[in-house]
């Protein structure tokens, strides 16, 4: 009895084994043929879905938000030379570098909300911007005024972009955009403010 | 022709829509309450109490535009309560401009509801909303904040 039901165990584990072979076989024959053509016969990968991509946009934009700051943070530093009101220095400084920190959070909680497949190019969104695409440097008070007034139009037109860019978004995340949205309307006043010496 | 699942989808889709107009709602009904506490708090004819009237009116319009939405999506708007709970005592100018940030701060988290809404323009209108409260929270607050509106809870860490 036990010797019967072995020799049916092993007969149809070699019918399995012939079938997988075969499946095998059959699968591996187009992975065969892609291989002598190249990666390239794969096909180009599917693009992102819409929702992505508006994710990975205003992730680029934060970013580049960011190093705006950065450079205007150099340009405002009370230490600098350029200037030599040092009060109006101080608080303008302070102001750049609160709101710094801000987008600094609007940063890593979009970064967090974005799932890239294993094996995606980092670099599917652009890099980040150098500091020297930031602000312009001008020496004085004047030139304080220029660099807090070129931060407070960038931060309407990136407020602007977000609350342009909701639709089809998930709805947690359509709610961090206008929270973020919001949150650098705030800044404008805010520097406007630092720039009338408040 | 729509199917009865349809039907169904539709009428959850129109009760989020109302839930969250009504949500939104009962928040410009609160803070057109509040900003009236808020004005007596305050210098009179200073600055301060010239904005908090303005931020006053604004609120009123606010309801009187979220009745009428609910209105026209065959909802029943909420009336707003007799009287409400202040979050504490106020009786100096610094706790006066403290209560209309707070009431800035739910109104921009009530109208979050509605930019969760997957209509295009109550998205729209929502969010501007969120930006127009955070903008008065951060005038009577003199700061800014990274998330308006936005529970911690809410954030990733």
């Amino acid at each position: 009895m036990a010797d019967g039901s072995a020799s049916a165990d092993r007969v149809m584990t070699a019918g399995l084994s012939r079938r997988a072979m075969l499946a095998a076989s059959a699968a591996a024959l187009p992975l065969f043929v892609t291989g002598c053509k190249g990666i390239q016969a794969l096909g180009t990968p599917p693009p992102p879905p819409a929702d992505v991509r508006t994710l990975q946009t205003a992730i680029s934009a934060e970013e580049a938000m960011v190093a705006r700051y950065a450079a205007a943070l150099k340009l405002l530093a009370p230490a600098s030379v350029q200037y030599r009101d040092l009060a109006g220095e101080t608080a303008a400084y302070a102001s750049a570098r609160a709101v710094h920190a801000e987008h600094v959070a609007h940063l890593a909680q979009l970064r967090s909300r974005l799932v890239e497949p294993p094996g995606a190019k980092p670099a599917a969104h652009p890099p980040p911007l150098s500091p020297s695409s930031g602000p312009s440097p001008a020496a004085g008070a004047s030139g304080r005024d220029a660099v807090l007034g070129e931060l407070a139009v960038a931060e309407q037109a990136a407020s602007d972009r977000l609350i342009g860019g909701l639709d089809g978004l998930p709805p947690a995340l359509a709610q961090l955009f206008a929270s973020i949205a919001a949150s650098e309307a705030t800044h404008v006043e805010y520097l406007q403010a630092a720039r009338r010496g408040r | 022709m729509t199917s009865a699942s349809g039907q169904a989808g539709q009428a959850t889709g129109s009760q989020q829509t109302i839930a969250a107009l009504q949500n939104a709602l009962a928040a410009e009904q609160a803070a057109s309450y509040g900003y009236g506490v808020v004005g007596a708090r305050l210098p009179q004819g200073s600055a301060a109490q010239g904005t908090a009237g303005a931020d006053w009116v604004t609120h009123m319009r606010a309801r009187d535009e979220l009745t009428a939405m609910i209105s026209a999506r065959g909802g029943q708007p909420a009336p707003a309560a007799v009287a409400y709970q202040l979050p504490g005592p106020v009786k100096t100018a610094a706790e006066a401009a403290a209560l209309a940030a707070l009431l800035e701060d739910r109104v921009a988290q009530a109208y979050l509801d509605i930019v969760a809404l997957p209509e295009s323009g109550l998205r729209s209108f929502g969010a501007r909303q969120v930006r127009a409260a955070a903008v008065r929270a951060a005038a009577w607050r003199g700061s800014t904040q990274a998330f308006p509106g936005l529970p911690a809870s809410s954030l990733r860490s």
